[in-house]
């Protein structure tokens, strides 16, 4: 894309979504949505194919229809209480439909039929952008009218997605839809502990984006969106295929990685909340994302799928993908469950 | 404890580091030195343990299973030699690192204080054993082998974490040193059972109780020498030595909950042994001959008398070292027929008279032969079972003779007779391998001379 297109449509998402973070105004973060939601579509349609076409029209017509719903429950608040700040939403039919709005922006169940379609239909690097910068603006909002929220609907919405992304992720060999399927299930964990305590849903946040941006990365080394082209790894870049292992094992929550932290967190102050048997379904549905990941892990590091190449090894060209600080998002996306004390601080 | 974990985890730099002849030697030679370093733990008070920090401490039921799991690591690295004689030098780094960091896990679980730790790291040592397993097995069945293991034992774990979480909220501290003072007067509400199960479960998997057992035959024999090896000697006695931990801390007055696993272990235990008589697949035989022993343990650990306690950390010790030894042996085998069949390998004491003496004595400690520690283990558990339940002693006494069957089975029919005719252009014993027979067998009978390491805490 033009240097100079992409400046303005990159300034214009990141400050959408700084204009969501910062107001206090319910029309200034519809406005910051818009903003996002219209400067992303040409990243979804960078390539010019039908599919990308088809994906960028749903992520549209999703978003579009959540920004609605968001407004309407503004103005529902705004009928009730007078006001437009957003601290306040005190009327039960405005926070209901505010927490549809944002959980329709995010990818929850039921709202979930989108994510998957259009993070298959999109290239890879805005794959990534849209799993992970596009989830800091709804879970922003959500987490400033927290308070507010009806738990039951949180609740339930959040243990469908961890359902519904375990179940669905099975029976996908698409990189990207797997990718798509375990955002749902990151989101359900994340809004799962929000009503209990935001804390550990920010936690969540911070460390299932440099796993998501790993995973990423990792298949962007090797430009592959299929499991099948993913079993080749071995034949080109063999070291690549031991940081998938590590980067799906933890993502799928296996101690002692850090993906292993977060669910510890969460469980944590579910537990505490006196909610026992929510967090040990959760968990147990954890297992089938777990699965899916353990299977990609298989047929890449653990086994050497058949290639069509007879050598050993390919040849090693220079790298021409960008992949900014995959040292450090590996680092910190598998190794730092030691410093799960110096975390816990966030209590 | 430093002083165990610290060198364990500089063997990794060691091993990357070596030059390639002699990577084996240098990663054998230092795991032994290590395994000398943990001996001085088992300088016991007799009525308290050795509060070594905050986070580790080492009492006389978890010295012996950190001895037996030091001890163990040079003994891998020497079984793995032959098999992985033909692969890249960067991929043996990779099998010792992997051996290197379960052990470096293992040493942290079983010196935890705190039982989160324990946790975490009982769930760890599932990734380099899942690793090992799946990547250098050799069948392929090794892939539904690793998923079994991994996802039995977490579906097991995961409420085990939920009920270790609460007991933190509700006690307000895990560390086991304070676990020993409480006393739980909870009643008898089904809440409380609901956590009994959360606990034991996770453990039950691991031992593993008979009805859940299925992944053990799997893994055991679809794991590489080293992966039989450890799974064998150490990883089912994380089980047992959690529930240990875990049932002094919990309450007496749960009894009615070991029922249907005491039920279960009784009849799994006469079950698999008879399934080891009739098993064509020499490991196999082994694996199942595992779990028929961990149910005596698990019996043990339920009924919670002192000398039911006693009886299985000396049952868990002496079957960590025959377990491990049977396997060594079946792969010797292995290695030189490249199948795990019994009866293609027959008459070996005709061609290989010192390892024929070695599988003598083998299957002599593992069907429990006095003065061998296999049988002040099983002793201890059947005279306690006994004083538990009159009955018992009848489905005991039949295992007994089973076991006794199957092992003299499985030595009748590899050793003596009259020998295959495609058998005489196999490779002699290696001095490695004897070694590495030595090397179990040397602990195993000197322990009889002083078994009172191996009783654990309630001697």
């Amino acid at each position: 894309m033009n240097p100079l297109t992409l400046s303005l449509v990159l300034t214009t998402m990141i400050s959408g979504t700084l204009i969501v973070m910062t107001s206090s105004h319910w029309f200034m973060i519809w406005v910051g949505f818009e903003m996002n939601m219209l400067a992303i579509i040409p990243l979804l349609t960078k390539e010019h194919n039908p599919r990308s076409t088809e994906a960028a029209t749903k992520y549209f017509l999703t978003q579009a229809t959540a920004s609605m719903l968001l407004m309407m429950a503004a103005i529902t608040n705004l009928l009730y209480t007078g006001h437009w700040s957003i601290m306040k939403l005190i009327n039960p039919t405005a926070s209901i439909m505010m927490t549809m709005a944002l959980t329709m922006k995010l990818g929850l169940s039921p709202f979930h039929f989108w994510v998957p379609e259009v993070t298959q239909g999109i290239p890879l690097m805005s794959g990534l952008i849209l799993l992970t910068w596009q989830k800091l603006a709804p879970l922003s909002v959500l987490y400033m009218i927290m308070p507010l929220i009806n738990m039951n609907i949180l609740l339930i919405m959040s243990l469908m997605s961890i359902a519904i992304g375990g179940w669905g992720g099975l029976n996908q060999t698409q990189l990207r839809k797997i990718m798509a399927y375990s955002s749902i299930a990151h989101m359900g964990w994340m809004l799962a502990v929000l009503a209990y305590n935001p804390t550990m849903t920010l936690l969540n946040l911070y460390l299932y984006i440099p796993m998501t941006i790993t995973t990423f990365m990792l298949l962007m080394i090797n430009s592959t969106t299929t499991t099948t082209s993913l079993s080749h790894t071995y034949n080109k870049l063999p070291l690549i295929t031991t940081l998938i292992l590590i980067t799906m094992l933890s993502l799928g929550g296996l101690p002692p990685l850090t993906g292993f932290l977060p669910k510890w967190a969460i469980i944590q102050e579910m537990t505490k909340n006196s909610s026992i048997i929510m967090p040990t379904l959760m968990a147990l549905l954890a297992l089938l994302n777990l699965y899916f990941y353990t299977r990609i892990t298989y047929t890449t590091s653990l086994t050497m799928f058949p290639t069509a190449n007879n050598m050993k090894i390919k040849w090693q060209f220079k790298n021409s993908k960008q992949t900014m600080s995959l040292p450090l998002m590996i680092t910190i996306s598998t190794l730092t469950l030691p410093l799960a004390p110096m975390m816990m601080i966030l209590d | 404890m430093l002083k165990i974990i610290i060198p364990t985890v500089m063997l990794i730099p060691l091993t990357w580091l070596s030059k390639s002849n002699m990577l084996w030697i240098n990663s054998t030679m230092y795991s032994l030195m290590i395994s000398m370093t943990c001996l001085p733990l088992m300088n016991q008070f007799c009525d308290n343990s050795l509060n070594l920090s905050m986070l580790f401490f080492s009492d006389s039921l978890s010295t012996p299973l950190l001895m037996l799991t030091t001890w163990l690591l040079p003994l891998m690295i020497i079984a793995s030699q032959h098999h992985m004689a033909k692969e890249p030098p960067t991929r043996k780094k990779l099998y010792i690192t992997m051996m290197i960091l379960l052990q470096i896990f293992l040493i942290m679980t079983f010196s935890a204080t705190e039982l989160i730790m324990f946790y975490i790291l009982f769930e760890a040592t599932l990734v380099p054993t899942l690793i090992m397993i799946t990547r250098w097995g050799g069948q392929t069945e090794r892939l539904n082998a690793g998923i079994y293991f991994l996802f039995y034992t977490l579906a097991g774990s995961l409420p085990l974490l939920v009920a270790l979480i609460y007991t933190q909220t509700t006690l307000g501290s895990l560390n086991l040193l304070l676990a020993q003072y409480w006393i739980d007067s909870s009643t008898h509400i089904w809440g409380n059972s609901l956590l009994w199960l959360a606990y034991m479960m996770a453990f039950m998997v691991k031992m593993p109780l008979y009805g859940l057992h299925l992944w053990l035959p799997k893994a055991h024999v679809e794991a590489p020498i080293a992966g039989s090896m450890v799974l064998a000697a150490i990883l089912l006695k994380l089980g047992g030595y959690g529930m240990l931990r875990i049932t002094m801390m919990l309450s007496p007055t749960i009894n009615f909950m070991a029922y249907p696993f005491m039920m279960l272990s009784l009849w799994g235990m006469v079950m698999t042994s008879s399934i080891c008589l009739r098993q064509t697949d020499l490991k196999s035989l082994i694996a199942y001959s595992s779990v028929s022993h961990m149910a005596l343990v698990i019996m043990a650990i339920l009924i919670q008398s002192p000398w039911s306690f006693m009886g299985a950390t000396a049952l868990m010790i002496a079957h960590g070292l025959t377990s491990s030894l049977l396997f060594c042996l079946a792969n010797s085998n292995y290695e030189r027929t490249h199948s795990r069949t019994m009866i293609l390998a027959r008459g070996l004491q005709m061609i290989l008279p010192l390892m024929a003496a070695w599988w003598l004595l083998a299957s002599l400690t593992n069907l429990a032969l006095p003065p061998s520690i296999n049988l002040i283990g099983e002793l201890f558990v059947t005279v306690s079972m006994f004083s538990w339940s009159n009955f018992s002693i009848i489905l005991l006494g039949i295992n007994i003779i089973i076991t006794a069957l199957y092992t003299l089975y499985m030595l009748i029919m590899t050793q003596r007779g009259k020998y295959t005719y495609h058998i005489h252009n196999i490779k002699p014993s290696f001095t490695r391998e004897n070694t590495l027979m030595s090397l179990h067998l040397v602990p195993l009978l000197l322990l009889m001379i002083s078994p009172k390491i191996i009783l654990g805490t309630t001697y």
